[in-house]
């Protein structure tokens, strides 16, 4: 009888401080949704303030495919910016660092996530996607948590369980989930320590420092000859730079699901032809293939399904 | 590819390397161009001398390179000072290392045009118009017998092609990874997690 008044306290509270979140967020298409929805977006909409206005730091592990890897991340604001740093304590133990983010940078995944109207569907938003559902969470590193279920209705997505810090909003465990129900990945916090002072790093002999990518400049990389384009997105999906040119890599997000799309041209004939390979939630689909007569190679990279990334390949073209 | 390196592969291909000379040429193909290409050259004029025996070949190219490397480890624990063929008990394992490696090579070096008309053997042009660089991948031994030297192709082409497709997907996977993590990281609630995705993260 304790436990469960106490749940009714814990899940009072949520709704309490979801419904203040919403009338004063920025996330407007979620007042016009279902009630059940908007707890659920006011606290995705926190979660992805928190995570550029939080100094943690702690270690994570990403469980999948029976393995087990083990990070050091923190996060520090100031200045206007951000910094965030990643160390591998296992593997071959690289370092990732992005410094100065400026904290009015706001990526596509954060705008979604905000409920902004990135795409021009008439919708809830996120929640036209996903169904959300808001429940008690059981404590992760040693927090009290919000969890939020996150079911696809359309079979093109993956589902989530995500548990986010009750009082900060940073989501603390993480587990994508197939369409069998079947947990492909876990990320979760074994610790999380909320301070601006930082323990000393392990130290890495591989230090890479993540690109910044302006959403509207395009990929430099071996750029295809041809103009070309995707026929077919899952909707929802909104792209993280231009969607249309000679790039060779195109990438979609909507907010939590992020997939690329990589062209090249061949200069041989190709036998057309599928590969796959699947890690954790990470969908690599690899097709040869014409394109007119252009022999062309995709991959599709993502966590997404096998079916939307085979979807996605099959609908690129070139543009007139 | 360094004098020693050449030495090493020389010695491999007479079989006369030892493991470790095996294990240094594998761990240094996959980045070194000209090392492949003297790989490939080898590998066919081996295939001239004993083109006979291709058939027997079949084409798994991960479990050839997995198989070569665990003999390769086994012959650790041997006497030193004894041949690298004559360690192999099987007749033909040599062979099949520098063909499952150069077999590897081709689709590991990153760009499927590497098999054109930069290759002294012409791949390229001699697996026809009809096939493809990845066809080139479970043919590539086998259909450049096949039109230099007028031996019969291995007849399992199309499982191969999937399977070739397959180590297509690998490589590409790990290609492609870091960039589309670089993307994650900035479009997904995780921060920089999605880079521990990354197979071999490079700086």
């Amino acid at each position: 009888m304790t436990s469960l008044s106490s749940v009714s306290k814990k899940l009072f509270r949520y709704l309490l401080l979801a419904a203040f979140s919403v009338s004063t967020s920025a996330g407007a298409n979620a007042a016009s949704c279902p009630d059940d929805d908007a707890v659920a977006l006011s606290w995705l909409d926190k979660m992805s303030r928190s995570l550029r206005q939080a100094n943690y730091h702690g270690v994570v592990t990403l469980q999948r495919d029976g393995d087990m890897q083990v990070m050091q991340v923190s996060h520090i604001v100031g200045d206007g910016s951000s910094s965030e740093r990643l160390v591998e304590l296992t593997g071959r133990g690289a370092q990732v660092e992005r410094l100065s983010h400026p904290l009015d940078c706001i990526h596509p995944g954060d705008r979604l996530l905000r409920g902004e109207a990135l795409l021009p569907e008439k919708s809830c938003g996120i929640a036209t996607h996903y169904r959300f559902a808001v429940t008690p969470g059981e404590r992760v590193a040693g927090r009290e948590v919000v969890r939020i279920v996150i079911e696809p209705r359309y079979m093109y997505r993956f589902g989530y369980v995500v548990d986010l810090d009750e009082e900060t909003g940073i989501m603390l465990k993480a587990q994508t989930i197939g369409h069998d129900h079947k947990i492909l990945e876990t990320m979760q916090f074994a610790n999380i320590v909320y301070s601006d002072n930082l323990p000393e790093f392990s130290q890495a002999d591989v230090i890479h420092t993540a690109q910044h990518l302006d959403p509207q400049s395009a990929s430099a990389q071996d750029p295809v000859t041809r103009a070309w384009n995707i026929g077919w997105l899952p909707l929802g999906f909104a792209a993280t730079g231009p969607s249309t040119g000679t790039s060779e890599r195109r990438t979609y997000t909507d907010g939590f699901a992020v997939f690329s799309v990589f062209l090249e041209e061949l200069n041989v004939e190709v036998r057309a032809g599928e590969g796959l390979v699947k890690r954790g939630g990470t969908t690599s689909y690899t097709r040869g293939m014409r394109i007119d007569d252009q022999p062309v190679l995709v991959t599709v990279i993502g966590e997404v399904p096998v079916n939307t990334a085979r979807m996605v390949a099959d609908s690129l073209d070139w543009l007139p | 590819m360094d004098e020693r390196m050449g030495e090493s592969l020389s010695a491999l291909m007479d079989d006369e390397a030892n493991e470790l000379e095996l294990e240094r040429v594998l761990a240094q193909v996959s980045q070194d161009p000209e090392l492949r290409r003297a790989w490939i050259r080898y590998n066919v004029a081996q295939q001239a001398v004993q083109g006979s025996q291709i058939a027997r070949l079949d084409w798994d190219i991960s479990e050839r390179v997995k198989s070569s490397l665990e003999v390769s480890s086994a012959t650790a624990r041997e006497p030193t000072g004894i041949g690298f063929k004559q360690r192999m008990l099987r007749p033909f394992v040599s062979l099949a290392v520098a063909a499952s490696v150069a077999a590897t090579v081709v689709i590991g070096g990153q760009q499927l045009a590497l098999i054109g008309s930069d290759d002294p053997y012409d791949y390229g042009r001699s697996v026809a118009t009809n096939a493809s660089p990845v066809g080139m991948l479970n043919s590539l031994g086998a259909t450049t017998v096949q039109a230099s030297y007028g031996m019969q192709a291995v007849p399992i082409l199309e499982p191969a092609t999937s399977k070739a497709y397959q180590e297509l997907a690998l490589q590409r996977h790990r290609k492609y990874m870091q960039e589309h993590a670089e993307q994650a990281a900035l479009n997904a609630p995780q921060g920089l997690i999605p880079f521990v995705r990354v197979p071999q993260i490079q700086e």
